[in-house]
C-alpha cells in the first residue's frame, strides 16, 4: 500500500478537485468543478440527470481524464490513468450496475485481483480478514454463497467490502440507495457513517433521495448543468433549498393526486403465479383488481416480482397459474397483439431496449404501437403520412425536445424518449395502462410532466397500474397502494391510510397487513 | 473383454487430454471448435518429427509446440482482432485437414519405432490424463491464477476492473490449451494408432470437443466421460463383442454426440439451472474489447 495512515485525519482535506473541466464534443459536461472532501465525512454529490455527476465520478476514479483541472490527494497532485490506479491511491468505486461475477462466490469476487492474494489461494485467511471487516462495520453477507443467489442489497455490500479489502479509504458510491428498501437504507447509511468516523471519506452520488442527504450526510455539493451551484453543510439545508438549487427554480416537489369517481373494475387478476428467468416463482399467487379511473401503486424494492408481474400482464412472460381478466375477457394466455387490441397499454422499464428501437426514427417507433391498426396499414402498406402526423402531435402535446419526427430515438434524452413512449401509448386511450418506473432516471421537470400525464389518463377513465421504486411518487399518485415483497403482497392500503413508514415496513417484509 | 477395457482407456487418454486443453481455454472464455484441426496438425508434425529423428521425445515436443502455435494463431484472431471464434475454429479445422493431407502424404504408413512402452499393458497416457485433470482442477479452483482465468471467462469487464489483464489471461489460456490439445493429437498418432494416413483422426477432435460440454466444464468428469466415450468408440469398431447384431457400428459411433445433445437438453432445463446454477462460462465465445 502506498498510503500510510496518519493517526487521525478527521476534518482534514483528503480529496480536492480544482477546476475540473471535461468536454465531449461541443458539450461541456463538467465546467470548472471544485470539490473538497474531508476525512470523516459523508459528502453527497447531488444533481439531476445530465448535471455532470457521472462525468465527475468517472474522473474521480480514473475512468476519464479531465481536459483541465487537477486532483489532489492529501495535498499531493495525482493523475489516475485507470480505475486500478485510483484504487492504488485509495479511491474505491461502487457502481450502480454491479461489477461482480454471478457464477463465483462472494468471497472469490472480493479477493479477485487483490495484489496480496498469493498464487495458491488461501481463502481461509482472506475470509478471516473479510469477516473482521464486515463485523467492524456491521455488514452481513454470506461469503460462500454464489453471487447470483444474493439480493441486490447484498451484492452492493459485497462491492463495498471488496473496495475496502482492496485498500480504499475514499469510497465513491453511485446511487447507493436505489436498490434498497427503506430499512436497508437505514442500515447501509449507519454502516457508512461508522466508516466515516474511522476517517474514511464517503462520497455518495444521489439524484432523488433528498431526505437521505439531509439525515445522514454532513456536507453536500450540488451540480447543475456541469457546474457547482452550491456547497453547504446539510444542517443548514432543507429539502426545498436542495431541490431548488438542483433544478434552478422553485419546484412543486410532488404533483397532487386528483379525485375522480372510480368506475367498474377493468382488470381482475386472481391467484397469479409467474416464474422469473431463473425459473423461480417471482410472482406468488397475486390477486387484485384495478378500476376505471384508479391508479393502483405497486410499491416494492427492485427485484421483488414487479418486473415479472408487469411482463405477464403485458403478455411477454407465460403465466403458470391463475388468470387475468380484461373487461371480463380472459387474456391470461392471449398473445400480445390481442391484448393491445383489447385496450392494454404498456410502458416498460427498459426504455431503450423494450420501449423503443434506438436506431429507428420516432415515426417508426410510434408505428410499433399502431402498425396493426387498419388505419395505419392497408394491405401491408404503411400509412406513413398518418404516422408522421401522429408523431408530430405527440411531439407537440408532450413538449418533446427532438429534431423532428424523423429524429432517431437514440438521439433523444431519456426524459424526451419517455415522453414519446408515453404519448404513443396514451394516444391509444388504453383501458388499462401498466407503467413501469415511468419517471426512473428522469430529471425533476420531465418526471413531473410524466406524472401529470398519468393523472390525465386516470381522469379519462384509464385503469393504471403504477410500478415504481420511488415511494414518494407512489404515495403522491396512487389511490390504493399495494406493497410487494418476494412476490407476494404484504399489504394493500388505501391512500388515505398510507404513510411512508407503513409502506416502507411492508416493502421490507417486516410486517404484513391483512390483504 | 479386459482387452476391450484397456484399449478403451488408451482411447480415453486421447479424448481426455485434448478435452482438458479445450476446457482450460473455454474457462477463460475462448471457444475453439477446430480441435480436430489442431490435433491433426500437431499429430502429423509430431509423427513426422518422430519418424525422421527416431525419437519419441522429439515427436512429442514438436506436437506440443505445434499445438501452442496454432493456439496462438486462434488467440490472435479471437483475442486481438476479436473475430468470430466459431468461424476461426472452422478455419483451423479446414486448414489442418488440408495442410496435413498435403504435407503428411509422403509419410503415409507406420511410424516404425518400437511401440510406446506401457505399464504391464496399461496405457501410460491414461495416468497422465488423470494427473493433468487433477492439476487443472487445482489450477482453476485453488490458485489466484485460476480465479483470474475463470473470471475472464465469466465477465471480462469485471475482471479488467479488478486489475486482471483479460488479454494476457486469454493468451496464456490459448497457448497452454493449444499445447495440451497438441499433446492429445500426438498421443493418438504416436501411441494409440501410430500409422499415418490421410484424415487418420476420423473426428476424434470433435468427440473431445463434445466431451467438454458433456462434462459440464469439470476436469474429473472429462476423464470419466472420456472413458465412457472411448468405450463406445471401441464398441463401434467391434460391436459383435458385446452386443452382436444390436445397431450398426455407425450408430455406436454417433453415440457420443447423441449423448452430448441429451446432456445439453438437460443442462438447459429450468430444473437443472435451479439445482446447479450456471455451469457454462458466461462469456464463452464473446470477444472482449477494452474501452478506451
Amino acid at each position: 500500500m502506498t498510503r500510510a495512515l496518519p493517526e487521525s485525519r478527521a476534518g482534514r482535506v483528503v480529496l480536492e478537485a480544482r477546476g475540473i473541466t471535461k468536454r465531449f464534443g461541443s458539450v461541456v459536461a463538467n465546467d470548472r468543478i471544485d470539490l473538497t472532501v474531508r476525512a470523516g465525512e459523508l459528502h453527497a454529490i447531488l444533481g439531476e440527470n445530465g448535471a455532470g455527476k457521472t462525468t465527475l465520478m468517472r474522473i474521480l476514479f480514473g475512468e476519464l481524464q479531465p481536459d483541465e483541472g487537477e486532483i489532489y490527494l492529501d495535498g499531493q497532485r495525482v493523475r489516475f490513468r485507470s480505475p486500478r490506479d485510483a484504487l492504488r491511491h485509495g479511491i474505491g468505486m461502487v457502481h450502480q450496475e454491479r461489477k461482480l461475477i454471478p457464477a463465483h462466490t462472494a468471497l472469490e469476487n472480493i479477493v479477485l485481483g487483490h495484489p496480496r492474494t498469493k498464487a495458491i489461494l488461501d481463502l481461509r485467511e482472506a475470509e478471516r480478514e473479510i469477516e473482521a471487516l464486515c463485523a467492524r462495520y456491521g455488514f452481513r453477507i454470506p461469503l460462500h454463497a454464489k453471487v447470483w443467489q444474493l439480493s441486490e442489497g447484498e451484492k452492493q455490500i459485497v462491492e463495498i467490502v471488496k473496495e475496502l479489502y482492496h485498500g480504499a479509504r475514499i469510497l465513491i458510491l453511485d446511487e447507493p440507495t436505489s436498490v434498497l428498501s427503506p430499512p436497508e437504507i437505514v442500515k447501509l447509511l449507519e454502516s457508512l457513517t461508522k466508516m466515516a468516523k474511522e476517517d474514511f471519506a464517503v462520497i455518495p452520488f444521489i439524484t432523488h433521495k433528498l431526505p437521505v442527504v439531509l439525515e445522514y450526510c454532513d456536507r453536500v455539493t450540488i451540480l447543475r448543468r456541469g457546474r457547482v451551484v452550491a456547497e453547504m453543510e446539510t444542517r443548514h439545508a432543507t429539502e426545498q433549498t436542495l431541490a431548488a438549487a438542483m433544478v434552478g427554480r422553485d419546484v412543486v416537489l410532488q404533483v397532487e393526486r386528483v379525485e375522480v369517481p372510480v368506475g367498474e373494475p377493468v382488470v381482475r387478476v386472481s391467484d397469479l403465479w409467474v416464474r422469473d428467468d431463473r425459473g423461480l416463482f417471482a410472482v406468488q399467487g397475486l390477486s387484485f383488481e384495478v378500476r376505471a379511473g384508479e391508479i393502483l401503486g405497486l410499491a416494492g424494492v427492485a427485484g421483488n416480482g414487479q418486473e415479472p408481474l408487469a411482463e405477464a400482464l403485458a403478455g411477454l412472460r407465460p403465466v403458470e397459474r391463475g388468470s387475468i381478466l380484461l373487461d371480463g375477457v380472459d387474456i391470461t394466455h392471449a398473445p400480445v397483439l390481442e391484448r393491445w387490441r383489447r385496450g392494454l397499454g404498456y410502458v416498460p422499464t427498459e426504455r431503450r431496449e423494450v420501449g423503443s428501437i434506438p436506431s429507428f426514427s420516432l415515426v417508426d417507433n410510434v408505428l410499433l404501437n399502431y402498425h396493426f391498426e387498419p388505419e395505419f396499414s392497408r394491405w401491408g402498406v404503411l400509412a406513413t403520412g398518418r404516422a408522421r402526423e401522429l408523431t408530430e402531435r405527440i411531439i407537440a402535446e408532450y413538449s418533446v425536445v427532438a429534431a423532428g419526427p424523423e429524429a432517431l430515438a437514440k438521439s433523444l434524452s431519456g426524459g424526451n424518449l419517455q415522453k414519446v413512449i408515453l404519448g404513443r401509448v396514451l394516444s391509444r386511450h388504453p383501458r388499462f395502462l401498466i407503467a413501469c418506473l415511468p419517471t426512473h432516471g428522469l430529471d425533476v421537470g420531465a418526471a413531473e410532466f410524466v406524472q401529470r400525464k398519468l393523472l390525465d389518463a386516470k381522469r379519462a377513465g384509464t385503469a393504471v397500474l403504477l410500478i415504481s421504486e420511488d415511494l414518494d411518487e407512489i404515495l403522491a399518485l396512487s389511490d390504493r397502494i399495494a406493497a410487494i415483497y418476494e412476490g407476494q403482497f404484504t399489504g394493500v392500503v388505501p391512500a388515505s391510510e398510507a404513510t411512508k413508514e407503513l409502506i416502507g415496513e411492508l416493502m421490507a417484509g417486516l410486517r404484513r397487513e391483512r390483504v | 473383454m479386459s482387452n476391450l477395457l484397456i484399449i478403451s482407456l488408451a482411447a480415453a487418454a486421447v479424448f481426455a487430454i485434448a478435452a482438458l486443453g479445450e476446457l482450460l481455454e473455454q474457462r477463460a472464455g475462448i471457444l475453439n471448435v477446430g480441435l480436430e484441426g489442431v490435433m491433426l496438425l500437431s499429430g502429423t508434425f509430431g509423427f513426422i518429427a518422430a519418424k525422421t529423428s527416431g525419437s519419441y521425445l522429439e515427436g512429442f515436443l514438436v506436437a506440443l509446440l505445434t499445438g501452442a502455435l496454432v493456439g496462438l494463431l486462434h488467440g490472435f484472431f479471437s483475442i486481438t482482432l476479436g473475430s468470430n471464434q466459431v468461424v476461426n475454429g472452422m478455419a483451423i479445422w479446414i486448414l489442418g485437414f488440408g495442410l496435413t493431407t498435403y504435407i503428411g502424404y509422403p509419410y503415409t504408413g507406420p511410424l516404425g519405432l518400437q511401440p510406446f512402452p506401457t505399464i504391464a499393458g496399461f496405457p501410460v497416457f491414461f495416468l497422465v490424463a488423470l494427473v493433468l485433470a487433477a492439476s487443472l482442477w487445482f489450477l482453476l479452483y485453488k490458485t489466484h491464477l485460476g480465479l483470474k482465468l475463470r473470471s475472464v471467462g465469466e465477465n471480462p469487464s469485471v475482471a479488467e476492473a479488478s486489475g486482471v489483464s483479460v488479454t494476457a489471461m486469454r493468451y496464456l489460456a490459448v497457448v497452454l490449451a493449444g499445447a495440451l490439445v497438441g499433446l492429445g493429437g500426438a498421443v493418438y498418432s504416436l501411441v494409440y494408432n501410430p500409422v499415418w494416413s490421410y484424415n487418420y483422426l476420423q473426428g476424434w477432435g470433435f468427440i473431445a470437443l463434445a466431451l467438454v460440454f458433456f462434462s459440464l466444464w469439470n476436469p474429473f468428469l472429462i476423464v470419466a466421460g472420456a472413458v465412457f466415450f472411448g468405450f463406445l468408440w471401441q464398441l463401434s469398431l467391434y460391436p459383435e463383442l458385446l452386443f452382436p447384431n444390436v445397431f450398426s457400428r455407425y450408430i455406436w459411433r454417433a453415440m457420443p454426440f447423441l449423448i452430448t445433445i441429451v446432456v445439453f437438453v438437460i443442462l438447459s432445463t429450468r430444473w437443472f439451472r435451479l439445482r446447479w446454477g450456471a455451469t457454462k462460462p458466461e462469456a464463452l465465445g464473446v470477444p472482449y474489447q477494452r474501452e478506451s
